[in-house]
């Protein structure tokens, strides 16, 4: 009778947080702090893994949290620090660090449940910020894995967990977030999504600057030509033609000044109308641009509509974005491949296109004299040039000598050897030489279809350098003087434009026609994540109701179609979570003989809890004489199957699996009809 | 009794509002930044938690419970309920907390729990250790059985209505010696006390006698069940008298009594009690040191001292 007074120390037990649970807590505020490692100042990141590593350290040795004085100082002095560097809390990289601050500080001073508790919603806050920035599916993955690591920390704080292994408490957690997957699904094809920003947050912190290829000397595009990787991707909507190959040009900056040595663009005032006259086919197709340090959108020679909110056009036909693509975007556009101007060419641009350094290039200077007297009209001369790029022996390479102070001359009369930076460049001195105007436009050019998906991917190494010259009466003509170079001169491929270690790796691409298609479809993936649930929006939604058979979809009605989906979900999920309790008897005998029992009772035979199958028999036949004859010989097969010494089976046998499926598809056949009362 | 569904009920702790008012947050931040995965996260969290809530309901659903509903104690000490919880199931069942709140008038303070997982397929016990501070018959109409069981989000609870009766009799007291004691010679009595160890025959078995007395061989060689009986049984009982003690007060005297009780039981000799109102024949034994005390725990209380009679 003697009690003990152990259930108040049983609780504040079971409040206390094990090693354990604070090493899994660590780790897992570690894992989620990885992913903004980058953006975190580096103090934070150090602070955290301090605090941590001074709890762990205490924890392991039984000690306790450190006093709070102290606690409290440090958290002061690390919020304050962060102001200072900030200025804000609000904003996302500012919130992350406060909150990525407060998590480590609390950890400092974990003890209890409560504790744990804050940091998960810490951690779960910080899953979502950085997954409000990036936009990869391995993120979403990495970020998912986290959570699900998170959320098996908070089940091994239930102290029945305590005493089964890690592994358990991971695949029992795996199974609650598996059975959230398909809700979690329905919530975001149709919760309804608001178009825009419901207010607008500052800016996040990113100082990447444009201007690194405001200018181009020749050295650059082979930089840029080095890499493989993906600028962007085009998709040709469905009714648009594709453009043939000699009119894939993608604009991008367009280059202005020339000191003689590089060339620079100059800043160009937006317009609101293009100027120009369109004509022949459109164009249409969505650009999915590659985040960059830059902030031009690439889009097809020449544009003239697009539906990027803020970006706007210049004076020069360049698209761009007031702020460096720090994320991806997806730019529709229409283009016309042919175009006229429909003013003409202004006092202003036409000083600046004419203009060289008199200085600089003395003797292709002479050239262009020379040449222009040969050809006074301006089309012939141009002609003329891009003659002499045929005919005299000029070569494509991409390992060109280095040029001295005088590149275009150098190139012209020494070297003879360049990729298309310095035909460009060439070519456009000559033309202002003799007073054309001409600038140099930088972009893509070609690209590699994916016949998988049926896109076009442009990759760095696709880069090129054009010109464009203005002609009285049409405007800017665009002339690649890279194509007039004879083909028999081209080292390598135009579009194989490669380092060696990579041009290495496409010659192997094209031993390996397999590989090369794995890559394209590998690629096809990362396009359709990108439209399908990146871009996913208000027009998508609509799309999947008309695909529902829903007739004029509205908001309204997504949410009614959000109510049903959730409360079929939920009853969906009552049942998964229920039937794990069923009490299924595993013998199949034992639910055929259920079967009977639960038929029998129906019709008001119930069996009594204690009643063996030969007396449960005897009483049905006393009740329901009609059922007697079955009820008995079903009854009796039932015992000589269950106990082997019945009237019919032989002894000590047992039942088979044939006799017990003989049974219950005897008991299934057998209706009993009609109450007590009715015989 | 089994925990049905309809009485179940279901609220978010503290912890369940901090997270509800989180995934709000996320999930405008989500719709502000236009980011279709913060609204993925966002929803799988949302979800996750709704699952939560169904896996914490079906903790308790068709949970088996049965209690033991009476039980002795002392004034001052703690009752044991203990609670046996049956899991049909193929699934565990964690982190079951069952509360008893302490009756009132005999609370020491606030509730009793104790935290039990019950395997599935299993059963486990739950022992609950209430206070009780005064002598009386402590009824508790029903008791909690609740759980936060997975993530500690949701609480689930349900209340078990099997009325639990606790016999509390006083604390043992008092400095006098046991009657016999004085009345008899001391060594006489001393001698008679240890001849109860003395084997005098067998007799015929009659419910409710010790299994220690039990003849086992006699039965093992077929005979009828016979009862060994010895020579202490047959020794003048004891009568342990309300009137002997009319020098001190009510509480008193029943403390007295039951100090008598236990060691007339420890001594392993028949006793008899004689309280007003009741009257209990001599015997020994378990089952008749229980009728002696229960008898102790109902004897009604003076005005003043609270005391909770069941209608009954």
């Amino acid at each position: 009778m003697s009690g003990g007074p152990a259930t108040g120390a049983l609780t504040a037990a079971a409040e206390r947080v094990s090693f354990e649970s604070l090493l899994w807590i660590s780790a897992c505020l570690a894992l989620t702090l990885l992913v903004g490692i980058a953006t975190l100042p580096v103090w934070v990141t150090l602070t955290v893994a301090a605090a941590a590593g001074i709890r762990l350290v205490q924890a392991a040795r039984g000690q306790d949290a450190p006093p709070r004085g102290i606690r409290f100082l440090i958290g002061a002095l690390a919020i304050g620090l962060l102001f200072l560097q900030f200025r804000t809390f609000n904003g996302l990289s500012a919130g992350s660090a406060l909150l990525s601050l407060i998590a480590g500080l609390k950890l400092l001073e974990t003890r209890t449940r409560r504790d744990i508790y804050v940091i998960t919603m810490i951690i779960y806050f910080l899953s979502l910020a950085a997954l409000l920035e990036g936009e990869s599916f391995w993120l979403l993955s990495y970020l998912i894995g986290v959570c699900w690591l998170t959320t098996s920390t908070l089940l091994r704080l239930t102290s029945s967990a305590r005493n089964s292994d890690w592994s358990g408490s991971v695949r029992h957690a795996g199974r609650i977030l598996a059975q959230a997957l398909p809700l979690a699904v329905a919530f975001w094809l149709f919760f309804p999504r608001f178009g825009g920003p419901l207010w607008q947050m500052p800016d996040s912190g990113s100082n990447a600057t444009s201007g690194l290829s405001d200018s181009m000397s020749p050295g650059d595009i082979n930089n840029l030509a080095m890499s493989d990787e993906v600028a962007f991707r085009v998709r040709f909507k469905a009714g648009s033609g594709t453009p043939p190959p000699q009119e894939r040009y993608w604009r991008g900056p367009v280059l202005h000044d020339f000191d003689g040595h590089a060339w620079r663009r100059t800043e160009s005032a937006p317009v609101v109308a293009p100027g120009l006259r369109f004509q022949g086919p459109a164009y249409r197709y969505t650009v999915s641009l590659e985040p960059s340090q830059h902030n031009w959108i690439f889009v097809l020679d020449w544009p003239s509509r697009w539906d990027a909110e803020r970006a706007y056009l210049t004076s020069d036909y360049m698209l761009m974005e007031p702020n460096p693509l720090s994320q991806p975007l997806d730019v529709a556009a229409t283009s016309y491949s042919h175009v006229q101007a429909a003013q003409p060419l202004g006092p202003g641009m036409r000083r600046r296109d004419t203009h060289v350094h008199a200085g600089r290039n003395p003797r292709s200077l002479r050239l262009a004299q020379e040449l222009r007297s040969a050809h006074p009209d301006d089309p012939g001369y141009i002609d003329a040039v891009l003659e002499m790029f045929h005919s005299e022996p000029f070569f494509y390479t991409l390992t060109p000598p280095r040029l001295a102070a005088d590149p275009v001359d150098g190139f012209l009369f020494d070297t003879k050897r360049g990729f298309c930076g310095h035909y460009a460049s060439a070519f456009a001195t000559l033309m202002r030489a003799a007073g054309i105007p001409a600038r140099v436009v930088t972009g893509y050019q070609g690209g590699t279809y994916n016949r998988f998906a049926d896109y076009w991917i442009l990759r760095q190494s696709d880069a090129h350098a054009w010109d464009e010259v203005w002609i009285e009466g049409s405007g800017w003509v665009r002339v690649d003087p890279t194509a007039a170079i004879a083909p028999e001169r081209v080292e390598h491929g135009l579009n194989d434009m490669v380092t060696a270690g990579a041009a290495q790796f496409s010659r192997w691409q094209q031993r390996t026609p397999w590989f090369a298609d794995l890559r394209l479809r590998l690629d096809a993936l990362r396009l359709l994540w990108r439209e399908r649930i990146l871009r996913f929006d208000q027009s998508s939604q609509e799309r999947l109701l008309e695909l529902l058979h829903i007739p004029e979809p509205d908001g309204q009605k997504l949410a009614l179609v959000l109510a049903a989906c959730l409360s079929l979900g939920m009853t969906w999920l009552t049942w998964q979570v229920r039937r794990e309790l069923k009490i299924r008897p595993r013998d199949p005998l034992q639910r055929a003989y259920e079967r009977l029992c639960r038929r029998l009772g129906s019709v008001g035979c119930e069996r009594k809890p204690a009643e063996g199958p030969e007396a449960y028999a005897a009483r049905v036949s006393r009740l329901r004489p009609d059922l007697a004859e079955p009820v008995m010989a079903l009854c009796r097969e039932y015992s000589a199957l269950r106990y082997g010494a019945g009237a019919g089976a032989a002894a000590g046998t047992g039942a088979t699996a044939a006799d017990t499926n003989r049974f219950s598809s005897a008991v299934r056949r057998f209706r009993p009809r009609g109450s007590r009362g009715s015989s | 009794m089994i925990v049905n569904r309809r009485r179940i009920y279901i609220i978010p702790t503290r912890f369940g509002i901090a997270l509800a008012l989180l995934l709000v947050a996320m999930l405008i931040a989500g719709l502000n930044y236009n980011s279709n995965l913060g609204l993925a996260f966002g929803f799988l969290m949302v979800s996750l938690a709704l699952v939560a809530m169904h896996h914490c309901h079906r903790n308790l659903l068709n949970l088996s419970v049965d209690a033991i509903v009476e039980v002795d104690a002392f004034a001052g000490d703690y009752a044991n309920f203990e609670i046996l919880l049956r899991n049909e199931a193929g699934i565990d069942r964690c982190d079951l907390e069952i509360r008893m709140d302490a009756a009132a008038g005999h609370a020491a303070s606030g509730v009793s729990t104790a935290l039990v997982s019950v395997a599935a397929r299993g059963y486990q016990h739950g022992a609950v250790s209430v206070p009780v501070a005064r002598r009386g018959v402590t009824r508790l109409e029903r008791f909690e059985l609740r759980t936060r069981y997975p993530f500690g989000w949701f609480r689930a609870w349900t209340y078990v209505h099997s009325p639990l009766t606790a016999f509390v009799a006083p604390r043992p007291g008092g400095e006098r010696a046991l009657p016999s004691a004085s009345a008899a010679v001391g060594t006489a009595a001393q001698s008679e006390v240890r001849g109860d160890e003395d084997f005098a025959g067998l007799r015929a078995y009659e419910a409710g006698v010790p299994l220690k007395h039990m003849a086992w061989k006699v039965l093992a060689r077929g005979g009828e069940p016979a009862v060994r009986s010895y020579t202490g049984l047959a020794a003048e009982p004891e009568w342990l008298d309300w009137a002997a003690l009319h020098s001190l007060g009510a509480e008193a005297r029943l403390s007295q009594l039951c100090r008598w009780v236990l060691s007339s039981e420890a001594a392993q000799r028949a006793y008899g009690l004689r309280i007003p109102g009741t009257e209990i024949t001599p015997s020994r034994g378990p089952a008749h040191r229980s009728a002696c005390l229960r008898a102790l725990a109902r004897y009604p209380s003076e005005p003043g001292h609270m005391s909770v009679e069941p209608a009954a």
